[in-house]
């Protein structure tokens, strides 16, 4: 007897939900998707219980005809391809045909739809465990609804492992933000048991997205990214780095408007902070990229939740250099009152959408990139005055600038030590009269771990016996310099790893140099002092933060000042 | 207090004495000149609590007293006046008029007792320096104290007075300078370390011919010439033994001529690095090689012609403290030994037609190849 046999359609489908259809979430993202592929500009997701109970989701997108209606519920039937060579550069979110069927098959399952030429042709079409019950007539709008209750009734393994409705309902939430954030040309709506979650009219840019899902506060600690690299672009938002915590992040990448997953390109993007960012700090990222389908593969996962590129390292090196460059304008700096994106000249290019154009396909241009180079911060101009021995402020084209001395200085000398420990040519200024420190042995310890790049910042030190060393050359970076202090300091933060959490042991070491051979507050600086302190800043790569991820500049935007003299 | 004085007098008295008061100062009476009026003229006083300088101007004292009047004021307005007599009359400690032809002005003072007292020092047993040697000294030494604040002792310029003469030195730990000038007066030996803006005082104040009284108190030093004194604070501790780390054995000699070793300095000197103007030079046979290299910015290459037969010797320098050596050198061509790149190099006058010696050190910077 034939011990292998073809399985029923009924159970290759259930195995087919188990791929897809994990939980309500899942059901909310194949449905809004399939929406959002139907060319609709409104979509209600409607939860019951978490989900569990019911699923609705209502769009008024092209609708189906009687035949197409019947035809969807059967597995690998789709109008998103022809053929396999459709599938490269797949433009839409769905191309499998798997997912309705999926559903179907494991929970009570209605649709109802019109399309959107015929309206008196509306169909409605109930399914129950895969088992098409019932076809007949229905009248509704033009578009969809897709109901779909008792998930998992007939497979009581997958429904045990729900969680509870809560979690459920906050997973089903994430799917469509993240939907939303993909589609800012859609209204989406999310209501679960009568109450509304989620509410997100069409959106004109990505920060008006931001600020319906998450609020006005998170929208406005965002700076763009606009950065192109040969054929792949990237634009989005990142957090100002002083504004990232450990906690309360989001990330979210999309790729041709497609979301997906990537922890290492999450990585690259965090990598872009790094030297600006308090360690341990993990900012918020909303990167868009945009480059040929034929760069990348999307039809790697059953949900199609990853996606795989042709060539990776290119992909992760652009998005840390995008990143990058988002941080080094005067924008990117930390804003008080009212949060402006506009600050830093043109920074707020308005980040225009282009809709949904060919009905079902997803918008391939998605923040709408600009190829334009990188904003490069310029050192501002006028009179600087030094406020409480401590501050240096700056008018800038948009506002004031103030800037605090000690961070600057400390970015300006942290990237002058990374280039001089890995060139090793220090200036080192010979000693006349060699200085001797005395050490605790911790520290001694530390200065002999740290010896190689002590010589080439400059520090020449020799043992001196018992518990002292002798410094026959010392760095001189500015006039106000202290090498015997700055000395004693860096070996005390060098015993106690007190940047420990910096990424490699150079900018450890370099983080720390900077920091005890800046100038501190309290120093009275000169003004062509404060002069060419902001020259060299501006010069730096990433001026408007520093090592320790906090502020160097925060603005006061000339719109904030002109609103309290109620010049507006 | 009441009293008559020509402008010039005034004016006279008011330029030595205005360069000590200080221009930022959080005590309100040190803004302000002491004007006593005593029966052979007025004394004018000025101080930042360091430095002290009084002066007196012969004057037609009418009636004594004292007051102390801003000085930026009162230097302003002496500046204006007609050349005639001026009159000045002070109604209490506080309200002062001041007349000068038909020009009336009344100035607000501050009491004199809020004023500090001097330092007491006695001048009997003082020592006594020609004006003019002490200007030699502090004119070629002081410029290389320290100014950082990290070691306060070389914030001063050591001034050690001799049997037979006086020297000078100063250092900022990277850079020195020393002179010895022949002095007689069988004077008894003693060490003071002297802030440099006391000296400047002392050099601007006296005339090269006078002589100077100088005494000590406690921790004060006081200069005397006539009827002007310069007090200043000492800068207390043991100076660092320099004697020790001045080379003997330099035995790399070179003369080289001080204008174009400034130019070429100074044209090199335009792509080194702002803070330590970096400079590597190469002697070798007849000629000088500088080599400049700054990453980011560029590099320069030049050379010179220089008296050298040594072995070829390649030592980098910070070129502003070759310059500002070069500056006080008081012959045309200047004579440099060095030892080896990370030796201390000295320069001094060659040919110089003096009495007085004078040694100017400079620490190398490390080179990288």
């Amino acid at each position: 007897m034939a011990r292998i046999r073809i399985l029923p359609d009924a159970v290759a489908d259930q195995i087919a939900a188990g791929e897809v259809v994990e939980r309500p979430a899942s059901v909310v993202k194949e449905l809004v998707e399939n929406a959002l592929d139907a060319g609709a500009s409104d979509v209600l997701v409607e939860l019951g219980g978490g989900g569990r109970t019911r699923i609705r989701v209502t769009d008024d997108g092209a609708g189906m005809d009687r035949e197409d209606a019947v035809l969807a519920v059967d597995r690998h039937a789709t109008s998103k391809i022809r053929q396999a060579a459709d599938l490269i550069g797949v433009a839409t979110y769905g191309f499998r045909g798997e997912a309705l069927p999926a559903i179907a098959s494991i929970s009570h399952f209605t649709v109802e739809t019109t399309p959107r030429g015929t309206p008196e042709d509306g169909t409605r079409l109930a399914v129950k465990g895969g088992r098409l019950e019932d076809v007949g007539s229905a009248s509704r709008q033009p578009g969809t609804t897709v109901t779909v209750e008792r998930l998992f009734f007939n497979t009581p393994a997958r429904r045990k492992f729900l969680r509870a409705a809560r979690t459920e309902t906050r997973a089903a939430v994430e799917a469509v933000t993240v939907l939303a954030l993909a589609r800012l040309d859609v209204a989406f709506r999310l209501e679960s048991d009568g109450r509304v979650l989620l509410d997100a009219p069409q959106a004109a840019d990505i920060r008006e997205r931001v600020r319906q899902l998450f609020g006005a506060e998170v929208a406005d600690q965002l700076i763009e990214v606009h950065w192109r690299a040969g054929p792949l672009s990237v634009a989005g938002l990142v957090q100002r780095p002083a504004d990232a915590s450990p906690t309360g992040r989001r990330a979210y990448l999309f790729v041709n408007g497609r979301p997906f997953r990537d922890p290492f390109l999450i990585r690259a993007a965090e990598a872009g902070f790094r030297g600006a960012i308090a360690p341990g700090a993990r900012p918020t990222v909303l990167l868009a990229l945009a480059l040929p389908g034929d760069q990348v593969d999307v039809n790697v996962h059953p949900a199609k939740l990853e996606v795989r590129f042709r060539d990776r390292f290119f992909v992760e090196r652009t998005v840390e250099a995008a990143v990058r460059s988002a941080l080094r304008p005067l924008a990117a700096a930390a804003v008080i009152g009212g949060g402006l994106g506009e600050l830093g000249g043109q920074a707020a290019r308005g980040a225009d959408v282009s809709p949904g154009t060919a009905g079902t396909a997803v918008p391939l241009s998605f923040f709408a990139p600009e190829a334009g180079s990188p904003l490069v911060a310029t050192a501002p101009r006028r009179p600087l005055l030094q406020v409480f021995d401590t501050f240096v402020l700056a008018e800038t084209p948009d506002g004031v600038a103030i800037i605090d001395q000690h961070s600057a200085h400390e970015r300006v000398l942290y990237e002058r030590a990374m280039a001089e420990l890995q060139r090793g040519d220090a200036p080192a200024q010979r000693l006349l009269l060699p200085l001797t420190v005395r050490l605790a042995p911790d520290e001694l310890d530390a200065v002999d771990a740290h010896r190689t790049e002590l010589a080439r910042v400059g520090y020449a030190v020799e043992p001196f016996g018992g518990d002292a060393v002798i410094l026959h050359t010392v760095p001189n970076p500015h006039p106000r310099f202290d090498a015997g202090r700055c000395f004693q300091e860096l070996a005390s933060d060098l015993a106690r790893g007190r940047f420990g959490e910096a990424h490699t042991r150079l900018e450890r070491f370099a983080a720390t140099f900077a920091c005890r051979a800046a100038v501190k507050a309290g120093d009275r600086l000169e003004p062509a002092e404060l002069q060419e302190l902001l020259e060299r800043l501006f010069a730096c790569n990433l001026p408007p933060h520093d090592v320790h991820g906090r502020p160097t500049i925060v603005q006061l935007p000339r719109a904030e000042i002109e609103r309290r003299f109620r010049r507006g | 207090m009441k009293f008559t004085i020509t402008r010039e007098k005034l004016q006279e008295g008011l330029v030595a004495v205005a360069a000590s008061v200080p221009t930022k100062t959080t005590l309100p009476v040190l803004s302000n000149i002491l004007v006593e009026a005593v029966p052979d003229g007025i004394r004018l006083s000025g101080t930042d609590l360091d430095i002290a300088v009084s002066t007196l101007v012969p004057a037609e004292v009418d009636a004594e007293g004292a007051v102390t009047l801003p000085a930026k004021k009162l230097v302003e307005i002496v500046r204006e006046l007609p050349s005639a007599a001026v009159r000045l009359t002070a109604a209490s400690e506080q309200r002062v008029s001041l007349e000068c032809g038909r020009s009336r002005f009344k100035l607000l003072g501050i009491p004199r007792d809020e004023f500090p007292s001097f330092p007491p020092v006695r001048f009997e047993n003082a020592w006594t320096a020609a004006s003019g040697d002490l200007q030699k000294l502090i004119g070629h030494v002081a410029f290389a104290a320290s100014t950082e604040e990290s070691r306060p002792i070389l914030n001063g310029v050591l001034w050690e007075l001799r049997k037979d003469q006086m020297r000078m030195v100063a250092t900022n730990g990277h850079r020195l300078a020393r002179m010895d000038v022949p002095a007689s007066g069988g004077r008894q030996a003693a060490d003071f370390i002297v802030p440099p803006k006391a000296l400047e005082q002392i050099r601007r104040l006296f005339g090269a011919a006078d002589e100077i009284q100088i005494a000590k108190s406690e921790n004060h030093l006081g200069f005397r010439s006539g009827q002007t004194y310069v007090y200043t604070r000492l800068i207390e501790g043991p100076y660092p033994n320099y004697e020790q780390v001045i080379p003997r054995d330099n035995d790399r000699v070179a003369v080289v001529d001080k204008q174009a070793l400034a130019a070429t300095l100074r044209r090199v000197g335009v792509v080194a690095s702002d803070q330590t103007h970096r400079v590597r030079l190469a002697f070798s046979g007849g000629t000088l090689k500088f080599t400049v290299s700054t990453p980011d910015l560029g590099e320069a290459n030049d050379e010179m012609a220089a008296s050298y037969d040594g072995e070829p010797l390649e030592i980098g320098f910070n070129a502003n403290y070759l310059l500002e050596i070069l500056k006080f050198m008081p012959t045309d061509d200047v004579r440099i030994t060095m030892k080896a790149p990370e030796r201390a190099a000295t320069l001094e006058p060659s040919g110089w037609d003096d009495p007085a010696s004078y040694l100017c050190l400079v620490m190398p910077l490390r080179l990288v190849d």
